[in-house]
C-alpha cells in the first residue's frame, strides 16, 4: 500500500519537473499526462482493499457486503477522469501541430526568439 | 426539469455542426436563459437527484439562491455574446457556436451541481472549451497563448482533482452537503483545502496566478475575451466561495482572502497603468476588480458578502461591456495599440458612450453601478479596519486614472483613422442592452441588491443548504 502512495507522489514530482523545466511542447504534454495518471493511481489506491470481493451486490446483508467489497466509487471517478485527460491531450496535440506550422519548431525558447 | 435546459444545449452543440445553422445555438442559449428565469421565480431551494439515487449516494443538482444567481448571470451574458458574435466571427462560425454551447453547459453545471466531483467534470468541460475558444483564430499569437493557458490551466485542474481525491479518501463522500457534515478543521483537511483553492485560484486570477489573463485576452477574439473576463473568472470566484463557505465552513481562511485580495487589487491596478495594449489594460483591470471582490467576501459579515457578490455582478456586466465595445473598435480598425488609435469618438459616438459608461462604472463614478457596490465595500471594510478602506479608495483612484488614459487615447484627440463600414446592429444592440442595465442598477441599486440578497442568504446559511439536500425533499 505505502509503496503505491510513494510511487504516486514520485510521479507527481516528476511530472511537475517535466512541465516546468522541459522546453519542448510534446514533453510538456507528456508531463501533464503523467500528472493525471499519478492522481489516478492515488485514487485507485484509496479504494483498494486486499482480498476484496468485486462490488457486485451478491450478499443478503448490506453491512457485511460493504466490509468485504472493494470501493467502486474511485474506479468510476478514474474512468471519468481518463476521458477528460484524453480530450485535453488531444486538444494540446492539436494546438502544438498548429504551433509547429507557424514557428517550425516545438521548442518554446526558440519560439520566444522567433517572436522577437 | 433542469435537465431540459442542459439537454437542449447539448443537442444544439451537436446539431449546429451537422445542420450548419447558427440560429440553433443562439436560440438554445437564449432558451436556457428564459428557462432559468422560470426556475428562479419558484419559491424554494430545489434539489434534483439523477437516476433516482437519493443523496448522498447519487449526483444531485442543488438550485439554491447562489447557484441560480450565477446561472442567470451566465446564461444572460452568454445570450448577449452569442448575438454579438453573429457578425464578429467570420470564419468557422459553426465550430465557434458548438464551443460556445459547450462552454455554457460547463458554466451552468459548475454553478448548479451539488457534487464536488461533478463540479470538477463541468470545470474541465468549461476549461477545454475555453482553451479551444482562445486558440480559435489560429494565428501565431493565439496559438501560443492558448498553449500556455492550456498547460497552466490543466496543471491547476490536476491539483483540484488531487484535492478532491484526498478529500474522498478522508471523508468517504463526494456530496457537498454530506461533506459539510463530515469535514472538520484538522490539518489534513487544511492541506486538502489548500490544494483545492490553489487549483481554483488560477481560474479566478488571484495575484500569484494572474499571469495567464493578460496574455490570453489580446489573443482571443473580442467576444471570447468578454466571456473570459466576466463569466469564466466569475465562476472561478463562485467555486472558491462555494468550497470555502458551504463545504468547509472555515472562518480562519478569511484573513488570507483579505490579504490576497489586497495584493491582487494593488498589483492589478499598478500593472494596468503601464500597458500600451488596450485589451491587456482591461485584463489587468479585471485582476484588480477581483481583488475588491475577495476583500469584501473575506470580511465575512452579511454586509461584506452582499457587497462582494454585488461587485461580482457589476464586474461581470462592466467587463463584458468594455470588451464588447472595444471589440467594435477592433473590428473597424484592426489594432489594439492605444498609441495608433485616436479620435474615433466623433465617428462612432454610441460606442464611445457605451465604453465610457463601462470605464466610469469600473472606476466607481456615482451614478453608475460600480459606485453602488464599491460604496458597500467601503462600508463593510470600514467596520473591520479603515486601512483597508483607504487602500480600496486609492486603488479606485488609480482605476480612474488608467481608464481616463485609455478613453482619451482611443476616442478623443485628432482623428487619423477613417471608419468606412457601418457598425452592424447585431453588435450594437447587446452592448446597448448591457449599458442600460449598468445605468439602471447604478440609479436604483435596490434592484441589484434584491437580486444579490438570496445569494447572500444561501451562502451564509450552511445548515439550510445541508437540510435542503439531506432533508429528503428531493425531486
Amino acid at each position: 500500500m505505502i509503496e503505491l502512495y510513494l510511487t504516486s507522489g514520485l510521479m507527481m514530482m516528476l511530472a511537475v519537473y517535466c512541465i516546468a523545466m522541459k522546453p519542448n511542447l510534446i514533453k510538456k504534454i507528456i508531463g501533464l499526462a503523467i500528472f493525471t495518471d499519478a492522481i489516478h493511481l492515488l485514487l485507485i489506491t484509496i479504494g483498494f482493499r486486499g482480498n476484496g470481493i468485486p462490488p457486485i451486490m451478491t450478499h443478503e446483508n448490506v453491512n457485511t457486503f460493504a466490509q468485504l467489497s472493494v470501493d467502486p466509487v474511485p474506479q468510476a471517478l478514474v474512468l471519468t477522469s481518463i476521458v477528460i485527460s484524453i480530450s485535453i491531450t488531444a486538444l494540446a496535440l492539436g494546438i502544438s501541430i498548429i504551433a509547429y506550422r507557424h514557428f517550425n519548431t516545438l521548442n518554446t525558447e526558440e519560439m520566444n526568439r522567433l517572436k522577437g | 426539469m433542469i435537465t431540459i435546459a442542459i439537454s437542449v444545449l447539448f443537442l444544439a452543440a451537436f446539431l449546429v455542426l451537422v445542420l450548419k445553422k447558427d440560429m440553433i445555438a443562439i436560440s438554445a442559449i437564449v432558451f436556457s436563459f428564459f428557462f432559468l428565469i422560470f426556475i428562479y421565480l419558484a419559491p424554494e431551494t430545489m434539489v434534483f437527484a439523477f437516476s433516482g439515487w437519493n443523496p448522498p449516494f447519487g449526483i444531485v443538482w442543488v438550485l439554491d439562491g447562489l447557484g441560480l444567481f450565477m446561472a442567470l448571470l451566465i446564461t444572460g451574458i452568454m445570450s448577449l455574446t452569442a448575438i454579438y458574435s453573429v457578425k464578429y466571427i467570420k470564419k468557422r462560425k459553426h465550430r465557434y457556436y458548438t464551443l460556445l454551447c459547450l462552454l455554457t453547459i460547463g458554466l451552468l453545471g459548475i454553478s448548479l451541481t451539488g457534487d464536488i466531483f461533478n463540479m470538477y467534470v463541468f470545470f474541465e468541460l468549461m476549461s477545454v472549451s475555453s482553451y479551444a475558444l482562445v486558440a480559435f483564430l489560429l494565428n501565431k499569437e493565439s496559438t501560443e497563448a492558448a498553449f500556455k493557458y492550456l498547460v497552466v490551466g490543466s496543471l491547476s485542474s490536476s491539483f483540484l482533482l488531487l484535492g478532491i481525491a484526498m478529500l474522498y479518501g478522508l471523508a468517504g463522500t463526494l456530496n457537498m452537503a454530506d461533506l459539510a457534515t463530515k469535514v472538520y478543521g484538522g490539518p489534513a483537511f487544511l492541506v486538502v483545502l489548500g490544494l483545492i483553492l490553489g487549483g481554483l485560484s488560477l481560474k479566478s486570477a488571484i495575484v500569484p496566478f494572474h499571469f495567464w489573463l493578460p496574455d490570453v485576452h489580446p489573443a482571443a477574439p473580442s467576444p471570447v475575451s468578454a466571456l473570459l473576463s466576466s463569466v469564466i473568472v466569475g465562476s472561478g470566484v463562485y467555486m472558491m466561495i462555494r468550497v470555502i463557505f458551504t463545504v468547509f465552513g472555515i472562518v480562519s481562511v478569511f484573513w488570507m482572502l483579505i490579504l490576497l485580495g489586497l495584493v491582487t487589487m494593488i498589483l492589478g491596478g499598478l500593472m494596468a497603468l503601464i500597458q500600451k495594449d488596450a485589451k491587456r489594460l482591461i485584463a489587468y483591470s479585471t485582476v484588480s476588480q477581483i481583488g475588491y471582490i475577495f476583500v469584501a467576501i473575506g470580511i465575512g459579515t452579511s454586509l461584506g458578502v452582499t457587497a462582494g457578490l454585488f461587485h461580482l455582478l457589476n464586474n461581470i456586466l462592466l467587463k463584458s461591456l468594455l470588451f464588447m465595445s472595444f471589440g467594435i473598435v477592433l473590428w473597424h480598425t484592426g489594432t489594439r495599440d492605444m498609441n495608433r488609435l485616436g479620435g474615433i469618438g466623433k465617428q462612432m459616438p454610441w460606442v464611445a458612450f457605451c465604453f465610457g459608461v463601462g470605464a466610469l462604472g469600473t472606476a466607481g463614478v456615482p451614478p453608475l453601478n460600480g459606485f453602488a457596490s464599491k460604496w458597500l465595500i467601503y462600508m463593510a471594510t470600514w467596520q473591520v479596519s479603515p486601512v483597508i478602506t483607504a487602500i480600496a479608495i486609492i486603488v479606485s483612484a488609480i482605476t480612474m486614472a488608467y481608464y481616463i488614459k485609455v478613453f482619451s487615447c482611443i476616442f478623443m484627440g485628432h482623428s487619423n483613422i477613417k471608419i468606412v463600414n457601418k457598425t452592424p446592429k447585431m453588435m450594437l444592440i447587446p452592448v446597448i442592452i448591457i449599458t442600460i442595465m449598468c445605468i439602471v442598477i447604478g440609479i436604483f441599486p435596490q434592484i441589484g441588491i434584491m437580486f444579490v440578497e438570496p445569494a447572500t442568504n444561501a451562502l451564509l446559511n450552511q445548515s439550510q443548504y445541508i437540510n435542503a439536500v439531506l432533508g429528503g425533499s428531493v425531486i
